[in-house]
C-alpha cells in the first residue's frame, strides 16, 4: 500500500510539473496550448539526438530546455499575436485551432523524421529506500527535480517583482496595465517559461521510462486535466492537483484496472468543472 | 504639463468625444464636469491609453503620448484611477500598493505618505483587496496610483458608490494631495464637490467641451447653475 | 453588435423568399446527384472517399447546429457518432432486430446523450471552454469505455456490423446516395430552422445572451433543443456509417479522426453557415487526396493549412465569399445577400459610467 501511494506521489509530481506550464499560459491569456505535449516531445527528441552525438546528459538536457523555450517564443510571436488580438470566445476558439494546427505541424514533423524517436535517461544506481519502500533512482531524481522546480516557481511568483506582476495580469489585466505592466511582454516571458518547463518535463518523464515520439497528445491531455483540477494560473494548485491525481491514478490502477483509471482521471476533471469550476486553488 | 488637442475617441467606429482641447499646468487641480454619458470616462481612457484615440494628440511635458500603450503612459507619469478601480482582488492590500510602484521596488517614504493619507489602509494592509468595502477600495486605488509617484493623477468619478460622508472625506484627502503639489485631473458628476477642490474646470456635454474656466467662474455661471446645481 | 429584428410570431418563417432560401440546397442536391456519373467513374475507392466526405459534412451540419448556432463547444462529435454507431451495431448484433431499429436506437441514444450534456452545461452555466473540456472528457471516457468493454464492443479489434443490405456499402453508389440524401435532409432542417423563429432566437442568443434572455428567449431551452437535434443528426450519421462500412472500431469514432476534422472543416467553411460544412468537407476531401504521400507529412501539411486558413479566413470561406459578393453587389447597386455579417471581435467593452 505504501509503495502504491509513493508511486502515486512520484507520478503526481510529474503530473504537476506537466500541468504548471499549461496552467500559467491558460491563466494569463485564456489560451489552452494544445501543442504543449508536442513541445515536450520536441525537447525529448532534441536531447536524445544530442546524447546520440555523444554529448553529456546535462549539456544535452540544457539544449533541450532551451530548444523548447525557443519554440515556445516562436509560437508566441507568430500565432499567439493573432490569438491575443481577439477577445472572449473568439480568442478561445482561435487559440484552440491555431495551437491544434501547431500541434499537427510539430508532432507530424517529429513523427515523420524520427518515427522511432524516444528519450530514455537511464539513471544508474541502486534503488533508494524511501520510508522503507525501494524506489528506482530515476524516479527519485525526477521527483526531486519536480519539487525543486515547484519551489523555485513559488518563490518567483510570490516574492519577485516580476512574479507579482505576472499574478497581477492574471487577476486584472487592465489594472496591471494601469500600474505600468505590459501584459503582452509578460505573456511572452511566461510562454517561454512554459516551454522551458516542457523541456524539464521531457527530462523527468524520461527518467522513469522511455518517452516516445507519439506521446504528445496524451501529455497534453494530462496537462489539461491537472490544469483544470488545480485551478487556472495557480502553480501550487497544479502541483497539488498533480499529486492528488497521481495517487488516485496509482491506487486505481493497482486495485481496479487501467481503463477505468483513465476514465476516473478524466472524470475528476469533469467533476471539478461541474462542482468547483475554479479548481482547487484557483481564484 | 498636459496638453490635449482636438481629441476624438469612441467605440466600434463611432466617436463618443470630439474636438476636445484641455490644458493642465503643473500643480493645478482641474475638474471635468458633465452628466452621465457625456464622455468623461471615454476621455480619460483615451488619455490613459486604454482606448486608442481616433484623432487628436495627447502631450505630456512635450512628449507625445498619443496612441502609446497604457503601460507606457503609466510609466511616463500619468496615474489613472478608473471608476471600476481594477484592483487585484486576490492580493493583499499591501501587495496592491507595492505593485503600484512597478517596475520599481516600493519606496518606503511614499508608502508612509499613502498610509498617512489613508490610515485605514495601514490597518487593513494584510487583508485581501477583494474583501474591502467600497470606500476602502477607492482609497486603495488612489493609494496604488500614488505609489508610482506620478506627475499627473487622473481620477474618474472617485465618489461613485461612496456614502456622502465618505465622499466628503475622499475629497478632503484630494485637497491634501493638492497641497502637497500633486497635479490632479478629476472627472465628477457631483459638481459642487469637484469645484471645491479644483482650480479650473471644463464642462463636457455630448462629447464636446461646452464651457471652461476657473471654478469660481463656473460656479457663478448661470448655465452651469441651472444644469448641474439645480438652481433656477 | 449585429441588430436583430423584432421577434416574429411563433412558427413564422421570417424570410418570405422561400424559393431563394432553398436555392443553395437545391443546387447542392443537384450537384451531389450528378457527381457520381461525372466524377467517380465506377471506382469504389473514389466512391468511398465521397461517402466519407458526405458523412463528415453531415457531422458538420449537426455540429454547426450545436456550436455554430448556440455556442456550445461540443468536443464529442466522434463520441456521439460512436454512441449512434455502436448502439446500432450492438443492438443488431445481440438481438435479431432489423437495421432500421438499430438506426433508430442509435440516433435516439445519441440525441439523449447530447441533450444530457447540454442540460448539464446549462445547469452549471459552463462557458465555452469548460463545455469543451467536459465534452472532451466525455469523448475520451467513451473511447476508453469502448476499449474496456471488450465483450460487448470487441475493443480494438472492432465489431463487424451485420444487418445492412449490400447496396448501401460505403464503396457503393447506393451508399453514396444514402448519405447524400441524409445530408440534403439535414441541410433542409438546418435551413428551415435558420429561417424560423428558432433561427432568430439562435442569432439573438449568440449575439448577446443576456439581451436575448430579456427579450424572452429561453436560452437554456433553445440550447438543449439545438444540442439534442444536432446530436441526433450526428448519431444518425454514425449509425448509418456503421451499417454502410460493415465494420467499426474505436478509431472510427475517435477524437483524432472525427472531432478534429469536423471542427476544422466547419470553421473553415464558416461557423453557423448553411453550406459551410459541405464546402469544408469537400475541400478537405480533395486535400486528403492530394496529400496521400506519407501519413505524417499529411499531418504536417494539414497543420500548416489550418494555421494559414485561420490566420487568413477567420470567419470561414462562406463569410468571406458572402462579404465579397456583397461588395460586388453594392457596387452594381444590387441588393445585399441574406446571411448576417460575422461577429467581429469586440474591443474591451466601455465602462458603464458616463
Amino acid at each position: 500500500m505504501r509503495a502504491v501511494i509513493l508511486d502515486g506521489i512520484v507520478l503526481g509530481l510529474a503530473f504537476g510539473l506537466l500541468g504548471v506550464g499549461m496552467t500559467l499560459v491558460y491563466g494569463l491569456g485564456g489560451v489552452i496550448n494544445l501543442a504543449y505535449g508536442q513541445i515536450v516531445v520536441l525537447a525529448a527528441i532534441v536531447i536524445s539526438l544530442r546524447m546520440e552525438d555523444g554529448w553529456a546528459t546535462v549539456q544535452a538536457a540544457l539544449v533541450g530546455v532551451l530548444a523548447a523555450a525557443g519554440v515556445a517564443v516562436l509560437l508566441d510571436q507568430t500565432l499567439m499575436r493573432a490569438v491575443y488580438r481577439q477577445h472572449g470566445e473568439e480568442r478561445t476558439l482561435m487559440g484552440l485551432l491555431l495551437t491544434l494546427g501547431a500541434a499537427f505541424v510539430i508532432g507530424g514533423l517529429l513523427t515523420w523524421r524520427y518515427p522511432a524517436g524516444a528519450l530514455y535517461i537511464n539513471v544508474t544506481g541502486e534503488p533508494v529506500s524511501i520510508l522503507g519502500v525501494p524506489m528506482a533512482v530515476g524516479s527519485v531524481w525526477a521527483s526531486v527535480i519536480a519539487l525543486a522546480v515547484a519551489a523555485v516557481l513559488l518563490l518567483f511568483f510570490g516574492g519577485t517583482t516580476f512574479g507579482r506582476g505576472v499574478r497581477s495580469v492574471i487577476q486584472d489585466e487592465t489594472g496591471a496595465r494601469l500600474v505600468g505592466i505590459s501584459p503582452s511582454f509578460v505573456r511572452t516571458v511566461i510562454f517561454a517559461l512554459s516551454g522551458a518547463l516542457a523541456g524539464i518535463v521531457a527530462i523527468t518523464q524520461s527518467m522513469s521510462g522511455p518517452l516516445t515520439v507519439n506521446a504528445g497528445f496524451e501529455l497534453t491531455t494530462f496537462a489539461l486535466i491537472v490544469t483544470v483540477v488545480g485551478g487556472l494560473g495557480s502553480v501550487a494548485g497544479a502541483f497539488l492537483a498533480g499529486v492528488l491525481l497521481g495517487v488516485v491514478n496509482s491506487l486505481s490502477a493497482h486495485y481496479i484496472g487501467q481503463y477505468i483509471t483513465t476514465i476516473i482521471l478524466l472524470g475528476a476533471a469533469a467533476l471539478t468543472i461541474l462542482i468547483r469550476p475554479r479548481g482547487l486553488l484557483g481564484r | 504639463m498636459l496638453e490635449v488637442a482636438g481629441l476624438a475617441a469612441g467605440y466600434l467606429g463611432e466617436p463618443v468625444i470630439e474636438g476636445v482641447d484641455i490644458e493642465i499646468r503643473t500643480g493645478e487641480a482641474v475638474a471635468i464636469v458633465g452628466s452621465n454619458g457625456a464622455g468623461k470616462s471615454t476621455l480619460f481612457r483615451a488619455i490613459a491609453g486604454l482606448l486608442p484615440p481616433m484623432q487628436g494628440r495627447v502631450v505630456l511635458d512635450g512628449k507625445d503620448l498619443t496612441r502609446r500603450p497604457a503601460h507606457r503612459i503609466a510609466r511616463a507619469g500619468i496615474a489613472y484611477v478608473p471608476a471600476e478601480r481594477h484592483l487585484f482582488p486576490a492580493m493583499t492590500l499591501k501587495t496592491n500598493l507595492v505593485l503600484g510602484a512597478y517596475p520599481k521596488r516600493p519606496d518606503r517614504a511614499t508608502l508612509e505618505l499613502v498610509y498617512a493619507l489613508f490610515p485605514r489602509l495601514q490597518e487593513r494592509q494584510r487583508q485581501q483587496a477583494g474583501t474591502l468595502s467600497g470606500g476602502e477600495q477607492q482609497m486603495l486605488a488612489v493609494g496604488r496610483a500614488l505609489m508610482a509617484r506620478p506627475r499627473l493623477l487622473m481620477l474618474d468619478e472617485p465618489t461613485t458608490g461612496l456614502a456622502p460622508i465618505v465622499a466628503q472625506a475622499a475629497f478632503e484627502a484630494l485637497e491634501g494631495l493638492k497641497k502637497e503639489g500633486m497635479t490632479l485631473l478629476i472627472a465628477e458628476q457631483q459638481v459642487p464637490l469637484a469645484l471645491s477642490v479644483a482650480d479650473r474646470g471644463y464642462v463636457l456635454e455630448n462629447g464636446r467641451i461646452r464651457l471652461s474656466g476657473t471654478s469660481v467662474e463656473l460656479d457663478r455661471n448661470p448655465e452651469v447653475r441651472r444644469a448641474y446645481l439645480g438652481v433656477a | 453588435m449585429a441588430t436583430t429584428r423584432s421577434r416574429p410570431r411563433f412558427g413564422a418563417v421570417v424570410s418570405g423568399r422561400v424559393g431563394w432560401a432553398l436555392l443553395p440546397i437545391v443546387a447542392t442536391a443537384a450537384i451531389l446527384a450528378v457527381l457520381p456519373s461525372v466524377w467517380f467513374g465506377d471506382s469504389p475507392y473514389t466512391t468511398s472517399l465521397a461517402v466519407q466526405a458526405l458523412a463528415f459534412a453531415a457531422y458538420g451540419v449537426g455540429f454547426n447546429l450545436i456550436f455554430g448556432s448556440t455556442n456550445q463547444l461540443f468536443l464529442c462529435v466522434g463520441a456521439l457518432a460512436g454512441v449512434g454507431g455502436y448502439g446500432a451495431a450492438i443492438l443488431t448484433d445481440e438481438t435479431s432486430l432489423p437495421m432500421a431499429a438499430g438506426v433508430a436506437v442509435g440516433t435516439a441514444s445519441a440525441a439523449i446523450v447530447g441533450g444530457l450534456l447540454s442540460w448539464i452545461a446549462v445547469r452549471r452555466s459552463l462557458g465555452v471552454i469548460f463545455t469543451g473540456i467536459v465534452t472532451l472528457v466525455f469523448s475520451l471516457a467513451f473511447a476508453n469505455l469502448l476499449l474496456g468493454q471488450r465483450d460487448l464492443t470487441g475493443a480494438e479489434t472492432g465489431l463487424v456490423v451485420t444487418g445492412a443490405p449490400a447496396r448501401i456499402g460505403d464503396d457503393q453508389v447506393g451508399g453514396y446516395y444514402l448519405f447524400a440524401g441524409i445530408l440534403v435532409g439535414f441541410l433542409v432542417v438546418f435551413r428551415v430552422l435558420q429561417l424560423s423563429h428558432v433561427g432568430w432566437a439562435f442569432r439573438a442568443l449568440r449575439d448577446d445572451e443576456v439581451a436575448a434572455e430579456l427579450a424572452g428567449v429561453d436560452v437554456s431551452r433553445y440550447r438543449i433543443y439545438a444540442a439534442t437535434l444536432g446530436s441526433a443528426m450526428i448519431g444518425l450519421t454514425g449509425a448509418l456509417l456503421a451499417y454502410s462500412a460493415g465494420f467499426i472500431s474505436p478509431t472510427t469514432y475517435s477524437f483524432d479522426r472525427v472531432d478534429v476534422r469536423v471542427l476544422v472543416l466547419v470553421a473553415f467553411g464558416g461557423l453557423g453557415t448553411l453550406l459551410g460544412p459541405v464546402i469544408g468537407a469537400g475541400v478537405f476531401a480533395v486535400l486528403d487526396e492530394q496529400l496521400t504521400a506519407s501519413l505524417e507529412l499529411r499531418e504536417v501539411l494539414y497543420g500548416v493549412f489550418v494555421i494559414a486558413i485561420f490566420l487568413g479566413f477567420r470567419h470561414g470561406v462562406v463569410h468571406a465569399f458572402v462579404a465579397l459578393s456583397r461588395r460586388i453587389a453594392r457596387g452594381w447597386g444590387g441588393r445585399p445577400v441574406e446571411p448576417d455579417p460575422p461577429q467581429d471581435s469586440r474591443p474591451e467593452p466601455p465602462p458603464v459610467s458616463g
